[in-house]
């Protein structure tokens, strides 16, 4: 059956295959609820339609020690998925990393937002460039670790910033580990996990992970610490500063 | 057979036993380990070591600081899941304030609900100064209801 529906797909990108379901996770909902307003933002201009999956559940995050257990939060959540599309976003990338990983038989393709960000299409899209204003991407853990899941382009931030005429800086501190995990265990860790990333870093650190972005944001003195969605806004004229 | 607690720990993790009885003791696990970036001094080697020993290090500091950051998995010639191990392990004892309120609001609501999350540590959040940042939290804390409500 499912042979059937292929061959009578269009080759070109339809509106079908721009639909994406959507998990958006438990922080965007509380605490990141900017990152989760300007993702969709995002996505609506670029022709992206995204669907919010019906009463999704908790991922289980890194708070449960049996890996069976997690799985199978994340196997709950992609069953209800299917009723959308099999094609996932995660924006979370704790949330995402765990759903790539439930996904065993190869059934659904999970993607990062970073994933099937077009630079090309964003170029046509911008208003505005950043020319002489430095930047720090800052990736964090588990969008580049472990490399099973981890985005298929390492340097996506890096590019877009680049190709808009910012001035980078950080490459050594960009997949450094912030403590956010543990941060409402232990924060004397964070904190001295996170001096040598804002001591190293420059102008403003870009970051993608809800997590990541609490943690530096309560520790930093002199750096602003945004969502890459925000800097991508701004880049389209739909933000008036950085 | 019977099972043994290290067997149970093995089996948290998702894999077998011979995933992890190939170390080689090459120790970059330690090298690259976030934790050795702040002198902890910690080498996770010990920690497999010590599992096929027959002793389970519940307080070992990699136990106690682990953050899940996936390095020593990378450089890992078998690349061994350390971080899983050290969860399975966390698993066993009552676990801190944090965890066990994350759990109870994935039993209530079904997601992490953050206001509930955040009331009930506050004791802990008073007590370890946490609030001095509260100034940098606000825009953070935005109101939501919670997720049974929406569900109806």
């Amino acid at each position: 059956m499912d042979k059937i529906h292929e061959l009578f797909l269009s080759p070109f990108p339809s509106e079908e295959m721009m639909h994406y379901a959507y998990y958006p996770g438990c922080s965007l909902k509380g605490s990141a609820k900017k990152l989760d307003r300007d993702l969709r933002r995002v996505f609506e201009i670029l022709g992206i339609k995204l669907t919010e999956i019906e009463n999704w559940k908790c991922c289980g995050a890194f708070e449960y020690g049996s890996l069976k257990q997690i799985r199978e939060m994340s196997k709950v959540n992609l069953k209800k998925a299917e009723r959308i599309s099999f094609q996932l976003i995660a924006a979370c990338p704790l949330c995402c990393k765990n759903l790539k990983e439930a996904n065993e038989d190869k059934k659904y393709s999970i993607y990062h937002p970073l994933e099937i960000l077009n630079v090309d299409v964003l170029f046509a899209k911008a208003k505005r460039e950043l020319r002489g204003l430095p930047f720090t991407p800052y990736y964090g853990c588990l969008l580049l670790r472990p490399k099973e899941t981890a985005i298929k382009d390492p340097y996506v931030m890096e590019r877009v910033i680049d190709k808009f005429g910012g001035s980078l800086s950080g490459e050594k501190i960009r997949d450094r580990c912030c403590g956010g995990n543990r941060f409402f265990v232990d924060k004397e860790l964070s904190l001295e996990l996170t001096r040598t990333i804002l001591a190293k870093s420059r102008g403003f650190l870009v970051v993608f992970c809800p997590l990541c972005h609490m943690v530096l944001r309560t520790f930093s003195e002199r750096n602003k610490v945004i969502y890459f969605t925000e800097l991508l806004l701004y880049l389209m004229g739909e933000r008036e500063k950085l | 057979m019977l099972k043994t607690e290290r067997d149970e720990i093995f089996e948290k993790t998702g894999q077998r036993r011979e995933d992890f009885s190939v170390c080689m003791g090459c120790k970059i696990c330690a090298s690259v380990c976030t934790l050795n970036d702040i002198g902890k001094n910690v080498n996770p080697q010990d920690l497999l070591l010590s599992i096929f020993l027959g002793h389970i290090p519940n307080d070992h500091s990699i136990v106690t600081y682990c953050t899940s950051c996936y390095r020593c998995v990378e450089s890992c010639p078998w690349r061994i899941k350390i971080p899983e191990i050290v969860r399975a392990i966390r698993e066993r004892s009552k676990g801190d304030l944090f965890t066990r309120t994350f759990k109870s609001s994935i039993a209530i609501f079904g997601r992490a609900y953050e206001p509930y999350i955040f009331f009930r540590i506050l004791p802990f959040l008073l007590k370890k100064g946490y609030l001095r940042y509260l100034p940098r939290w606000i825009r953070y804390m935005n109101f939501s209801f919670p997720p049974f409500l929406l569900r109806r």
